[in-house]
């Protein structure tokens, strides 16, 4: 339709009747989708329900926090929680909205500018468009006082919805070639994790702010946020209604410029985009060239070990960054590791002890070993023909594991010894974490040995199905056994406390370390003969699926 | 290992002219009698069973296949080629029966086996994660090879395979023909013995099965054995000096290529008539298909 629309109307001016036709095509689009299914279309209402209805609430109590003493702090922190949301949007859920996708209008007779003009007003059609507007009208009415500050309210409401829009947009049309290509799937693996870490965050977040008074820590985060953009055009009706009037035109103004270098960035990437080949191939020989280049690999590699112990080590440092199902595992890892602390510390009631999941979920990486290879394992197992070449193996890949993990964990216990303390615990705390990281690795690798189960490489799960019996028996039953192994140390541990010998518990930091070495080693010998002893069985159980 | 200078001489002797039909037709029993006793074979079989619950996928192969031949296995899809070839390698525990490799159990002696076979196996992944250089990099210096030793095999496999251009692309970014051919690479990269391939040529383009097979030429006239799988008898025919036939997990025929064929026009021929397949025409089922009268 738009192939005979745009053309025919090109004399007369393109821009008004091209904006008419993207926006019917979103709404065609919009209704013929509905069309399709009924289940479809109810969850559209229902989803259009809940949108009105967060949107009114939302509205009224922004309303009610008019005249309270952070209403200022909080509508600019909710104005950047909302652009930042609009920007991120487009990277989870890259085909939300067809008519914006640049590549169906390649073959389209279109001029770059009025082309930007008619998808931005067409972006603004929908519910996500209506919230934002909604939320930000309810921010404004928080803190307008007075008719000049009204007036520059009216400026932000619009200066604001703009600049959320055109930023998803402008972040869509940059990163559509990364989307569409493998990085884009592989980064698709790892929202997940973003969401689940951003979860916390609100968490963390309501905790504080729901205590009394609470709202008073967003008042240095407001301070900056109100000369960030776009919140600062939010930030510049409170100023209007203080009379800071050149406060208030210099955030108006701020947000403004933004959305013109946005609006220009879009147009900039939306004409490479549709102008310049695909060149997908093209780029991903040049990225390669660069990786060749890359002096750091090489500095890497010589750090390493000869032989098997540095090759294994190397190559399971470099699925850790490369392969998106190693990543999120290590990124949670070290990530969740790193949030029960953070967490517990932020919520008023941590010890130090919380520091013990760095070392367990870290150790816990050492589980399923064979089954993160895929049925690439076939590679391994074709190489190893004595326990000997089994036990480098796991030694190495526990190598690998420890070189990330002691110094994180290292890292953990003393954030948590420095910010939540008290410092006589450091000692005892980082000795147990440390044995408490071998016991783990010791039963990791014999778990992988005798329970080895296959990761499916695409999407989220990280169990095939029918396997989640094994994977949590595994696991269980392994970190039980990692307890157990622990118990000799932690008797020490209460024996010194009941016994009255504080001034003895740095003897549990070498101990700790000495024993936890002990034990992955020991573990690792009895992995190895059952490795090799069963490597076809291995091979068959992590290629299922 | 493989490389020793009588070892080859031996591998030499023994060794017919690579793909000369004419030769092995003169006497094939007696060129393979004197395989035989040249040395051990490459490859022998004995009552291999393999069995996937109420299926039997190989049902009690016994094979002998002669040191420095190219030999193809040949079968219909399901015959359980790939089966064999996994529990051949020591990829896949068989239900009962022996496998030899150059006179050493496969499952007593995996030191002296895994250092003389090289495997390229059907359906299962690489670590593709890694790029070209860096996978033959890490199975090179898996299999114990020294790191200069590796990075110079590495680089002359990359050219002679036409992967220069790609060897700092990550191997999941690579074509099927491409995966193939650095698969290859891997397999070939201890100058093994025995070479195992599982449909070498499967989703190959031209250019690059050419490559392949100028590589296993060469490699094959050494004195090397390289046995593959196909279900493409034309090639098999145009390759191989030695054929096995398997149908329904079992050996249907073995030997030379000009014995197996026997008096057939073609290898085809000789195989559709060996798995019982010949004649099962789409003739008189269909006989309204065609003739324009549209219907």
């Amino acid at each position: 339709m738009s192939t005979e629309a745009a053309p025919a109307a090109a004399p007369q001016g393109a821009a008004p009747s091209l904006t008419g036709v993207f926006v019917r095509l979103k709404l065609s689009l919009l209704r013929n989708g509905l069309r399709r299914s009924t289940g479809r279309a109810l969850a559209y209402v229902g989803s259009v329900v809940v949108g009105l209805l967060f949107a009114a609430a939302a509205v009224l109590g922004l309303i009610a926090l008019r005249g309270t003493a952070h209403a200022g702090a909080l509508v600019v922190l909710l104005t950047g929680i909302l652009a930042l949301g609009w920007a991120a949007l487009p990277l989870f859920f890259p085909t939300g909205d067809e008519t914006l996708d640049p590549t169906r209008l390649v073959m389209l007779p279109l001029r770059p500018r009025p082309l930007i003009g008619s998808l931005l007003v067409a972006s603004l059609v929908g519910i996500g468009p209506f919230v934002t507007l909604a939320l930000v009208t309810g921010s404004v009415i928080a803190v307008a006082h007075g008719a000049a500050a009204a007036a520059v309210g009216v400026v932000a409401v619009v200066l604001v919805t703009l600049v959320c829009v055109s930023l998803a947009r402008a972040v869509a049309t940059a990163s559509v070639r990364l989307l569409t290509s493998r990085r884009g799937r592989d980064l698709a693996v790892l929202s997940g994790l973003f969401i689940a870490i951003g979860a916390q965050g609100v968490n963390i977040a309501a905790q504080k702010l729901g205590r009394p008074d609470g709202l008073s820590v967003l008042e240095p985060v407001g301070t900056v946020l109100r000369w960030v953009p776009p919140a600062s055009a939010v930030g510049a009706v409170e100023d209007a209604g203080h009379g800071a009037y050149g406060r208030a035109l210099a955030g108006l103004a701020l947000t403004a410029v933004a959305l013109v270098l946005l609006l220009w960035w879009w147009q900039r990437t939306l004409t490479t985009l549709m102008t310049a080949p695909d060149s997908s191939t093209l780029q991903a020989v040049e990225k390669d060239s660069a990786r060749g280049a890359a002096a750091g690999e090489r500095g890497l590699a010589r750090l390493l070990p000869d032989g098997r112990t540095g090759t294994v080590a190397l190559r399971t440092l470099r699925y850790a960054w490369r392969d998106p199902k190693s990543k999120m595992a290590w990124a949670t890892a070290l990530g969740v590791g790193l949030l029960v602390p953070v967490v517990s510390a932020a919520q008023g009631n941590g010890s130090i002890y919380t520091s013990f999941s760095a070392s367990a979920l870290l150790g816990a990486q050492m589980y399923n070993q064979f089954g993160q290879d895929t049925s690439a394992f076939w590679m391994v197992a074709s190489t190893i023909a004595t326990p000997r070449d089994a036990y480098e193996e796991l030694r190495a890949r526990a190598l690998a594991l420890a070189s990330v993990a002691v110094p994180f964990v290292t890292l953990v216990v003393l954030g948590s010894a420095a910010v939540i303390g008290p410092w006589s615990d450091f000692l005892e705390v980082y000795g147990l974490s440390l044995a408490v990281l071998g016991a783990l690795l010791a039963t990791g690798a014999l778990s992988s040995a005798l329970f080895p189960y296959s990761i499916p490489s695409e999407g989220n799960k990280n169990v095939a199905p029918g396997q989640g019996a094994i994977a949590w028996f595994s696991l269980f039953g392994g970190v039980a056994v990692g307890a157990v192994l622990c118990a000799p140390l932690l008797g020490l541990t209460i024996w010194l406390h009941v016994a009255g010998l504080h001034h003895l518990l740095w003897v549990l930091l070498p101990v700790g370390a000495v024993y936890g070495a002990g034990v992955a080693e020991l573990g690792l010998r009895v992995a190895a003969p059952r490795v090799a002893g069963r490597l076809p069985e291995i091979l068959t159980a992590v290629s299922k699926g | 290992m493989a490389n020793e200078p009588e070892d080859i001489e031996r591998r030499d002797e023994s060794a017919p002219p690579p793909h000369s039909a004419a030769a092995s037709a003169g006497g094939p029993a007696a060129a393979a009698r004197e395989d035989a006793f040249a040395g051990p074979p490459a490859v022998r079989v004995q009552g291999l069973w393999k069995r996937f619950g109420d299926q039997i996928a190989v049902n009690g192969i016994d094979l002998t296949l002669p040191a420095g031949r190219f030999i193809g296995l040949v079968g219909p899809n399901g015959a359980g080629k790939t089966t064999t070839l996994s529990m051949v390698t020591g990829l896949l525990r068989p239900d009962s029966g022996l496998v030899e490799i150059g006179g050493h159990d496969v499952w007593r002696d995996p030191v002296s086996v895994k250092s003389r076979i090289g495997v390229l196996p059907e359906g299962l992944r690489l670590f593709e994660r890694l790029s070209g250089r860096e996978l033959l990099g890490y199975m090179g210096r898996l299999r114990g090879l020294p790191g200069g030793e590796v990075d110079k095999r590495a680089g002359q496999l990359l050219d002679v395979l036409d992967l220069s251009g790609a060897r700092n692309k990550l191997v999941v970014d690579y074509s099927t023909g491409m995966r193939k051919k650095i698969g290859l690479a891997a397999a070939l990269l201890h100058n093994p013995e025995v070479l195992f391939l599982d449909e070498p040529f499967e989703g190959v383009d031209p250019v690059s099965a050419q490559t392949i097979r100028g590589v296993l030429e060469r490699y094959t006239a050494s004195g090397a054995t390289v046995i593959f799988s196909s279900h493409v008898m034309e090639l098999v025919e145009s390759l191989c000096d030695w054929v096995a036939v398997i149908a329904a997990g079992r050996i249907r025929a073995d030997g030379p290529l000009a014995e197996v064929r026997g008096t057939a026009p073609s290898l085809q021929d000789a195989f559709l008539e060996l798995v019982g397949a010949r004649g099962r025409g789409a003739g008189a089922d269909l006989d309204w298909l065609g003739g324009g009268g549209a219907r």
